[in-house]
């Protein structure tokens, strides 16, 4: 089986976020950069569904220059190749722009199963996979904890919402978008990083953006940290009452 | 002068000889030999020798291939040859290891090994004698010296060896073994014969037949002794002089790999030369596993059988194979708990074995090196191990927080960011700068650096130094983080730096070694005693003080925290202290990995400094802390639990002479 896992490079969980000048970025100067959580569990199953089933894994990552790093250690974890889609633009461009960036390098792929995580640590917007899929023309499941090959294709673990899971039944090729802590994740050895280094990684360059973004980012800023009491008077009963409406409707916990 | 010795060999009292001539008198005995030796004679003693030599030769040999086809040693280096040339005076010829780690057997092993030395010439002259090639005759005035000398061994070895057989085979430690060895028995009785056939030539008159047949009896007990020696762990006899002398340099020094395909020891290939000749000098007396502390607490891990499987391994498989030395990765055969990932995770490295051995068998290195070949190639699986290591690689600290943890810590400690002005560098470590102890051991120590007056800073952003990676054997993570440490102190323009941790102490000065010169680096113990003179002397108290394995036997130092010690009370000493220190469970990355099986190795100790009734339990390493924090809430009564730091910084005035400088 030829699995293609697309992962996403961003900054490290605990670096320190400076928001840029124009408001509109964070600064990238001094950042660690990282795989993106969910893609590191894309990733992780890729290997284990080779691991059972032989195949190849095939790594695919856009951005700048520094996304090779995140794609050698993908490589060291077990990867067989890595493809680059080297474009410095892709904060300008919109979900699809980037969609279309990576399906353009995975259609050329041709693979049986395509991998990505549900989302990004960084925007969070949880797109980029289902765009994808349908670019490719090919069937999804998003938030997967488990993937099981069938005589007929796949058996997948959803996760739905309240601790809820549905498994489905679908054929191959498909595109899944992966949930995190499915898997234990591996952590990369000596021999990973040694063998890495005879592994291919293709540079290619993404093709200019086709149009222009439909949506764009206005403004980043840190979360507010905000403290605010309200003393609730009155009678027992009625403090009550109004404890359960703030509950109910303001806080939403119950 | 036929008659005088007659009579002087006919009787063992020198008293009653007082007429019985000039040698008599002066109380010499003279040792009988066989005055003839037929042709025949001489035909089968040759025959003899040459069968004993044959099958000496027919197992030492291939032992010796395969020590010489194992993998090179590549950093070995035989000078500097004054350590070498001490090592092998104190711990061969003076036995004193042997001696001084188990006083009575060692003693009675000794004496065996000088008697051995003494009858060196003896021997030679023996077996020449039946060749009529005899060179020391036993009249002359250096055959009667030398003769009488040996006699004197000889009464040694001989009591000795008695003592040595009551003990394996009657008082029966468990450290030798589970069962017998047969073999020590026949050997005990080789040694005892020829002993006793020496001493029995005094005493019979020369030319006759009891003087033959001693002369035989002593010559067959040597000519059996030697074939089997290379056959029993008695080839220590023949190894361990030169297992002793080509030790590797330092104390648990790691080695470093070699090429693209070095992971450490993953199968037979990977068995370097020096593994080689040591696992053949192995002696089994077992003193590795009785100071184990993973053996001694129920663990699969016991140090002697780790050696005992490599050599197995190395005879049945040999020393070029590919196949995996674990027993995990090794489906084909019967799983051997002694050589397996369970047994190696169990290591805590703390060195008892390493620094027990008497024939100079490095445990640590080999144990180290078997988890680096299960690490290094990903096949070793533990879901501590494995979310320790992604928190090294994702947070740079073995507890897996934040590193803005760090940041607000130092903030809030008003601890100055190191700008090369100040004197030192204070390193954190994962302990001092995220454990709630040991932010309050570095809180303490940096008081008593300002009480001082000593300027220092830390630096601006730290990561782990490694050492949990580098004894669980992951060379990519570690290297990562003595790479990008050493960069930062460098970038800092350090030159000097204190830690209140004995592992980030040894793992900076030491295993960093591989990627570059780190700064100058001591232990706080170290400062502290350096300017112990201006620190306040305290009274009252006792302190019962626990030496940390990576401040005792990795680096030596055994006054200095004793000097800190005594300067806050009166020091006192649990059973097993200084180089016989037990550890406390933490080292070895262990820390970090699941709960242990059997007992808890540091609640054997925090019951063991408990016992003394001292009132505090003075430690001076954060993770021995931390361990006995928890340890002491099971045992009868619970003792003070201070670091040197924090012992000797209450007692400083709240506000330091002069102020925050």
């Amino acid at each position: 089986m030829k699995i293609v896992v697309a992962v996403k490079q961003v900054p490290e969980r605990d670096a320190a976020i400076r928001v840029g000048a124009d408001g509109r970025w964070i600064e990238e100067e001094d950042l660690s950069y990282t795989i993106n959580e969910p893609d590191a569990y894309a990733l992780e199953e890729a290997l284990q569904l080779k691991e059972k089933h032989g195949g190849e894994v095939v790594v695919v990552g856009a951005g700048p220059e520094r996304v090779t790093s995140t794609l050698r250690e993908a490589l060291a974890k077990g990867a067989d190749r890595a493809i680059h889609v080297e474009a410095v633009d892709l904060g300008e461009r919109d979900t699809l722009g980037v969609a279309q960036v990576l399906a353009d390098a995975i259609a050329a792929e041709a693979p049986d199963l395509v991998l990505t995580g549900l989302q990004s640590d960084d925007l969070g917007l949880g797109q980029t996979g289902v765009v994808m899929a349908e670019l490719l023309g090919l069937p999804h499941a998003t938030i997967i904890m488990q993937v099981e090959v069938t005589a007929s294709g796949l058996r997948v673990k959803q996760e739905l919402e309240d601790g809820w899971f549905q498994h489905v039944e679908m054929p191959l090729p498909a595109l899944l978008t992966m949930q995190s802590g499915g898997n234990k994740l591996r952590y990369a050895t000596l021999m990973g990083i040694k063998k890495a280094k005879a592994k291919e990684l293709k540079t290619e360059t993404a093709a200019a953006a086709a149009a222009s973004p439909s949506a764009r980012l206005e403004r980043v800023y840190l979360p507010q940290r905000q403290k605010h009491t309200e003393m609730l008077t009155g009678s027992p009963a009625e403090v009550a009452a109004k404890l359960v409406q703030i509950l109910k409707n303001d806080v939403r916990v119950l | 002068m036929r008659v005088a010795m007659l009579h002087c060999g006919g009787a063992t009292a020198i008293g009653f000889l007082g007429r019985a001539g000039d040698a008599c008198l002066l109380g010499t005995l003279i040792l009988a030999e066989p005055e003839h030796f037929s042709g025949t004679e001489i035909t089968l003693l040759l025959l003899a020798m040459l069968a004993s030599a044959g099958l000496f030769l027919q197992r030492l040999w291939p032992i010796l291939q395969t020590i010489h086809h194992a993998q090179p040693e590549q950093d070995f280096h035989l000078r500097p040859l004054g350590r070498r040339t001490a090592a092998f005076v104190w711990e061969v010829l003076l036995q004193g290891k042997v001696i001084r780690q188990r006083p009575l057997p060692g003693l009675a092993h000794a004496f065996v090994f000088w008697g051995f030395l003494a009858f060196a010439l003896v021997s030679l002259n023996h077996v020449a004698t039946g060749l009529r090639l005899g060179f020391l005759p036993p009249q002359s005035w250096a055959g009667r010296f030398y003769f009488d000398f040996a006699a004197v061994w000889a009464l040694l070895v001989a009591v000795s060896i008695v003592g040595l057989f009551v003990r394996r085979f009657f008082v029966r430690p468990i450290w030798l073994g589970e069962h017998l060895s047969y073999e020590s028995g026949v050997i005990a009785g080789l040694i005892f014969l020829l002993m006793v056939s020496y001493l029995g030539a005094f005493a019979v008159a020369p030319g006759g037949s009891a003087v033959k047949l001693l002369w035989w009896s002593h010559t067959a007990a040597l000519l059996v002794f030697l074939p089997l020696i290379p056959h029993t762990k008695h080839l220590h006899l023949v190894l361990s002089p030169l297992t002793v002398f080509l030790k590797r340099d330092s104390f648990a020094q790691i080695p470093r790999l070699h090429g693209d395909e070095d992971f450490g020891l993953v199968a037979g290939k990977d068995v370097t030369q020096l593994i080689a000749l040591q696992t053949y000098s192995c002696v089994e007396c077992g003193r590795c596993t009785e100071h184990c502390p993973a053996a001694t607490t129920g663990k699969v891990l016991n140090p002697k059988e780790v050696v005992l499987g490599l050599r197995s391994y190395l005879n049945t498989v040999g020393p070029a194979s590919e196949v995996p030395l674990l027993a995990e990765a090794r489906p084909d055969t019967a799983y051997a708990p002694t050589l397996s990932m369970e047994a190696v995770f169990g290591c805590t490295t703390c060195g008892s074995c390493e620094f027990q051995c008497p024939v100079g068998i490095q445990h640590v290195p080999v144990i180290v090196g078997l988890r680096r070949g299960a690490v290094n190639t990903g096949t070793w699986e533990d879901d501590y191990g494995t979310k320790l290591f992604l928190a090294l690689e994702k947070h740079g600290n073995a507890l897996g927080l934040s590193a803005a943890e760090r940041d607000k810590f130092v903030t809030k400690q008003g601890f100055p960011i190191f700008d090369g002005t100040q004197e030192y560098c204070l390193w954190l470590g994962c302990m001092g700068g995220y454990d709630p102890k040991g932010r309050e051991i570095i809180a303490d120590f940096a008081r008593v650096m300002h009480f001082l007056g000593t300027s220092f800073g830390v630096l601006k952003k730290e990561r782990c130094t490694g050492d949990p990676a580098r004894r669980l054997g992951n060379d990519l993570l570690f290297g990562t983080l003595a790479d990008s440490g050493l960069k930062s102190l460098e970038a800092a323009k350090v030159q000097k730096i204190v830690a209140i941790c004995p592992h980030c102490v040894r793992t900076i000065a030491e295993d960093w070694r591989e990627y570059g010169i780190a700064p100058q680096i001591e232990h706080h113990s170290e400062f502290m005693a350096r300017h112990r003179d201006r620190l306040p002397q305290q009274q009252g108290q006792s302190i019962v003080y626990h030496d940390p394995c990576y401040l005792g036997r990795y680096r030596e130092q055994y006054d200095a925290p004793r000097q800190v010690v005594q300067q806050a009370g009166a020091l006192v000493e649990a059973p097993r202290h200084r180089e016989r220190s037990f550890c406390c469970g933490a080292g070895g990355g262990l820390a970090f990995l699941g709960e242990e099986h059997g007992e808890r190795v540091s609640h054997v100790r925090a019951q063991e400094l408990v016992a003394t009734g001292a009132d505090v339990v003075g430690t001076a390493c954060p993770f021995c802390n931390t361990m006995f924090r928890d340890a002491l809430h099971e045992t009868e009564r619970q003792p003070q639990l201070l670091d040197i730091a924090q012992l000797t910084a209450r007692a400083l005035p709240s506000q330091p002479p002069g102020g925050e400088p």
